[in-house]
């Protein structure tokens, strides 16, 4: 890469990709409110979230909070920095856990029942999608024969066609990871209460809009890491990242949340057989 | 900086997150309320959402009397609420007491709780005028901050 | 000079011993404790000036030969008296049985065997003297105020801290001697010498649990060590020689050796606590928290990985080095998924060595170069960040009472500087950009085109970060109550807290570095059938054929994010501070309790989840139990 590819990675990364995200979240809330028969929020009403949060009287109930909320952020803006840099997936997997981690740490430092929930029950999506994720890098390492990005790239076939199990795979994790029914376990990821938004209960003014900020970059790297099935063409990449947002959109209001043991099955038994069929067509095929 | 102030000033009326409180209610306002917050009437148009944690909330919906012994969870839930905040009452019952009023154990409207910046009468306030009465709270919540 | 080293890395300790044993003064103890521990952490680093070489040369002028071999029967006739103290039949069997094989052996053994190249100076036994001299030697020091407490708290009329000691010190000269010693004969009896030592540190207490689990120690160790003499005799029969050096040589050819081999790597098994053997390390752990210590992190259970390491050449690309790599990554797992499960802190502790190990084990397995590498790594970091939660638990515990890591909940309030320590000791096993999960990355993707394997490993590598982020978090658990003052604590004690931390950070940081000075050297002169490239390092970045880890420059982005997440913390100390949501219903005294019924403030109390119908014990052990054997059955008849 040369010093301007860098430069203009930095800039995607950092700002292009969380804002895109931040309208997508926005379409996303009208597209749900659509399919209940209702108009639904302006397009930009995450921002809108946002910023007023960022406004809110400051209010903690333990400092470290803000420290933990700090480092969440981080870890999601580095490994969503660290994929546009092409740098090694498994790596880039590995960072953005820290940030998971920190979370979770951050809503245990409060002891109140409902946060205390909350973390353990982010905890266990963790487990449920970590390996899920771990396989289908994996998969990609066994299709390109390498962990780096470029390799993708590289390609001269779209890998979805080489992993297809893997996909759905990848989709399991995307609806752990986008807090979409049935797997919002921990939290949801808008308009819903339940438990007191569980993780988040602690969060409040701009330690939950920071929270939310890096949500935002967690979700950039997932939809980048499914972009890579279709890295050939882009035309192909925004059908194929539209068309899986629209399904997981659909999957969530077509769902109701399940319990976390249901979670955990679901997610280990049929992620971890989809992949290993397909892992074995690619080792074998 | 100016822009952001602008705009975080401007983002307090598009996403007011309520929560609701049931004081002491008949639950008549509390129906009333509830049917505010479903599809009918989509005040997620607005930016608004019914929350249930204090901490995340913008502004306050109380129904129903206040007494002795629910007092104390008002004003808890008001203390833990971060500014800038406001408070709705809805309700014959929210603003006075309402048919309760004389009851021993009642200490009467919100007001003599917690700072009231919004008061929605009728027993049971109609969901028009909840609507309205969240609408009157943001102009004020914008005067406010 | 190097020789002079290896007296004192491996005979000073047995003589410091003697005198240990002998001293019946607190402060004449203090001073040989600390004069030993500054011996051998300074000859371990000086042995690091020295190139790679073999010493044939007798220790500083005189031939041990014939002293280990009468020592030898000692430690065995000590096990089989203890066998029969105890009536014990299993020892008793397994003690005599080694006696009579080890006469055997002596009787057969190839004489110009024993005299050459006794001692091995390259880079792994480098690592290995490092960790145990210095990491050792840490834990010696931390256990002088520790042993202090322990006695009194247990109202001993006369102090039992001579055996105590005597027993440690001899221990780290016993791994050191193992780690160097290039004659299976004599690795043979320094591995005897940690079974017994072990032995003697379990039952340190004299109760009747700790006598109970000492004697389980025993006989799994026994049957180990058993194991590896029976793989001895063959070898020596078979190759003429015992050599290490030479048997690595020769194997690759004689195919026919792999059983032999597969008995030592089972001794390996035995050492290392691998599943069905985790009863032994878990029994441990009655005994006085530095045991633990020594026994997870510098010493023991290292002895077993060492082992595995030291004899992939030998196995390397065969089947029966691919059933190495599934008993070891299945242990990963396994004992992953039992720590979720379990509430005592030492528990945890304990399942998460034999799962490292595990990890440790599958590395040798997959036996290529970065395989290799990612597992020297592991066993450096594993041994430094183990010793220190170690530690923190022992501390702990002298303070709380309570080795109940729900008992640790808002530790932070008591204890803030062990608490902060302990957190992020627990924070390096899991997040990168430290050491142990550098080495994670490489296993992963060095065994990336086994697809079974990785993907026993990707599930293990979860399950592990469930169980240490619960305990990291719990830590911090604590209702806001002001300003936190530091605890005040002996140097002996924070002090070894200190150097730990900072030497899992900083090496963590200069994994780069040691990966050039101490890993790259033995990976690439390795005579491994399993070769793919062997990976380098530029500008602090890891790089593998399949990937990169930049580990220097992760650390300045970790550090940039620390920093901003310090300013966040310091701002965040002039908020307004708030009690935890409960519903409204707070007492108006304490933010943290509720009005219960009857107007009683009550405390909310939280627990861990422990899922434990589907990790705990009585769930799963039969089975998991029952798998790795057959999964060792496999891998034995896999070296046939
Ligand atoms: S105002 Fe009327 S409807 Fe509302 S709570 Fe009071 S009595 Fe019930």
């Amino acid at each position: 890469m040369t010093s301007a590819q860098v430069f203009l990675a930095l800039i995607a990364g950092l700002f292009l990709a969380p804002l895109a995200v931040g309208v997508l979240t926005g379409v996303d809330r009208r597209v749900t409110a659509r399919l209940q028969s209702r108009i639904g929020p302006p397009i930009l009403q995450p921002f809108y979230d946002i910023a007023k949060l960022m406004g809110k009287e400051p209010m903690l109930a333990n400092h470290w909070l803000a420290f933990c909320s700090m480092l969440y952020l981080a870890g999601a803006v580095t490994s969503v920095v660290l994929f546009f840099l092409q740098a090694d997936l498994l790596l880039i997997f590995f960072v953005q856990a820290v940030g998971s981690v920190f979370l979770v740490i951050g809503a245990m430092t409060v002891p109140s029942p409902y946060s205390q929930i909350g973390a353990h029950r982010e905890l266990l999506q963790i487990i449920a999608y970590e390996p899920l994720l771990i396989l289908v890098i994996v998969g990609i390492f066994l299709a390109t024969g390498s962990f780096k990005i470029e390799a993708v790239y590289a390609m001269e076939q779209p890998l979805l066609f080489k992993l297809p199990l893997l996909f759905l795979v990848l989709g399991i994790a995307l609806t752990i990871k986008l807090r979409k029914s049935p797997f919002d376990i921990s939290a949801s990821h808008h308009a819903h209460q339940e438990i007191v938004r569980g993780v988040y209960t602690e969060y409040s003014g701009p330690y939950l809009a920071i929270v939310e900020i890096a949500h935002w970059f967690e979700i950039v790297l997932i939809l980048c890491l499914l972009s890579l099935f279709w890295s050939t063409s882009i035309v192909g990449l925004v059908l194929l990242l539209g068309i899986t947002y629209f399904v997981e959109i659909l999957v969530d209001n077509t769902t109701s949340r399940m319990t976390w043991r249901w979670m955990l099955g679901t997610a280990w038994i049929t992620g971890i057989t989809f992949s290993l069929i397909n892992l074995l067509w690619l080792y074998y095929g | 900086m100016n822009f952001i102030s602008n705009f975080i000033q401007s983002s307090r009326i598009k996403s007011p997150w309520v929560m609701h409180f049931d004081c002491g209610s008949c639950n008549g306002c509390d129906i009333e309320t509830l049917a505010v917050l479903t599809p009918v009437y989509d005040v997620e148009r607005f930016g608004i959402i019914n929350i249930g944690n204090p901490k995340h909330a913008d502004v306050l919906l109380v129904t129903g009397t206040v007494n002795h012994r629910n007092k104390k969870v008002l004003k808890n839930l008001y203390d833990q609420m971060p500014k800038p905040r406001a408070v709705i009452a809805i309700g014959a019952c929210g603003l006075t007491g309402g048919v309760m009023r004389e009851a021993p154990n009642v200490v009467g409207g919100v007001d003599k709780v917690i700072p009231v910046d919004v008061y929605v009468p009728g027993c049971p306030a109609k969901p028009e005028a909840i609507i309205d009465g969240v609408v009157k709270a943001l102009e004020l919540f914008a005067a406010k901050s | 000079m190097p020789d002079t080293l290896l007296f004192i890395l491996v005979v000073v300790p047995f003589i410091a011993a003697l005198g240990l044993y002998a001293l019946r003064n607190d402060s004449l103890r203090m001073v040989l404790v600390l004069a030993t521990a500054v011996l051998l952490t300074g000859s371990s680093l000086a042995l690091f000036s020295h190139e790679t070489a073999a010493f044939s040369t007798t220790l500083l002028g005189l031939n041990p030969q014939p002293l280990i071999v009468l020592l030898d029967f000692v430690v065995l006739f000590i096990i089989l008296a203890v066998g029969l103290s105890a009536k014990h039949r299993l020892i008793i069997y397994l003690a005599g049985a080694q006696i009579v094989l080890l006469a055997v052996f002596k009787l057969v053994s190839p004489a110009e065997a024993t005299g050459q190249a006794m001692f091995l100076v390259d880079p792994l036994a480098k690592l290995m003297v490092f960790v145990v001299s210095v990491v050792g030697s840490v834990i010696v020091i931390h256990a002088l105020p520790y042993m202090k407490n322990h006695e009194e708290h247990l109202h001993l009329t006369t102090s039992r801290q001579p055996q105590f000691f005597a027993v440690m010190v001899l221990f780290l000269g016993a791994m050191n001697g193992l780690v160097l010693t290039n004659d299976l004969g004599n690795f043979y009896f320094f591995f005897e010498v940690t079974t017994l030592c072990s032995f003697l540190l379990i039952r340190h207490d004299l109760t009747d649990e700790a006598k109970a689990n000492s004697l389980r120690a025993l006989w799994i160790n026994s049957l180990g060590g058993l194991a590896l003499l029976i793989g001895l005799l063959w070898i020596s029969l078979d190759l003429g020689t015992v050599n290490i050096q030479q048997i690595l040589a020769m194997t690759p050819e004689a195919a026919f050796l792999l059983l032999p081999i597969g008995l030592l790597c089972f001794a390996g098994l035995t050492k290392a606590a691998q599943l069905p053997f985790q009863s032994w390390l878990l029994g441990a752990m009655v005994a006085p928290t530095p045991t633990s210590a020594l026994l997870h992190s510098a010493t023991m259970v290292k002895a077993g990985v060492y082992l595995f390491l030291r004899f992939s050449p030998a196995y390397s690309g065969t089947f029966f080095s691919t059933t190495v790599a599934l008993v070891g990554a299945f242990t990963f797992l396994a004992a992953a998924g039992l720590a979720i499960s379990q509430s005592n802190g030492k528990k945890i502790l304990a399942y998460s060595t034999v799962s490292n190990l595990g990890l440790i084990i599958a590395c040798a397995g997959v036996g290529t170069p970065a395989a290799i590498a990612a597992g020297m790594f592991l066993i450096m970091f594993h041994a430094v960040t183990k010793a220190l939660l170690f530690l923190c638990v022992g501390t702990i515990e002298q303070r709380i009472a309570s080795r109940d890591i729900e008992d640790m909940r808002g530790l932070y309030a008591v204890m803030p500087v062990t608490a902060l320590i302990a957190v992020l000791g627990a924070l390096t096993m899991i997040l990168p950009p430290f050491g142990m999960l550098l080495g994670k990355w490489m296993a992963i993707e060095a065994s990336a085109h086994n697809i079974l394997l990785v993907v026993i490993l990707a599930l293990g590598s979860a399950v592990t970060v469930l169980y240490w982020a619960r305990w990291a978090g719990l830590f911090m658990t604590y209702p806001f109550k002001g300003r936190i003052y530091a605890e005040s604590q002996p140097a002996m004690t924070r002090l070894p807290l200190f150097g730990l931390i900072a030497a899992a950070v900083l090496l963590s940081f200069y994994a780069p570095a040691i990966y050039n000075s101490l890993i790259y050297p033995t990976i690439s002169t390795l005579p491994l059938a399993m070769v793919d490239a062997v990976p380098g390092t530029s500008w602090g970045i890891l790089v593998m054929e399949r990937g990169s880890f930049p580990v220097i420059p992760l650390f300045l982005v970790a550090a940039l994010g620390l920093i901003a997440a310090i300013y966040f913390y310091k701002v965040a100390g002039k908020v307004k501070p708030t009690g935890p949501y409960l519903s409204g219903a707070q007492s108006p005294d304490n933010e943290n309790e509720y009005i219960g019924p009857l107007r009683q403030s009550i405390l909310p109390a939280t627990s861990n989840y422990y899922l434990e119908k589907i990790f705990g014990e009585s769930t799963i052990n039969r089975w998991v139990n029952t798998t790795a054997m057959v999964l060792i059955l496999l891998m034995l008849g896999g070296g046939l």
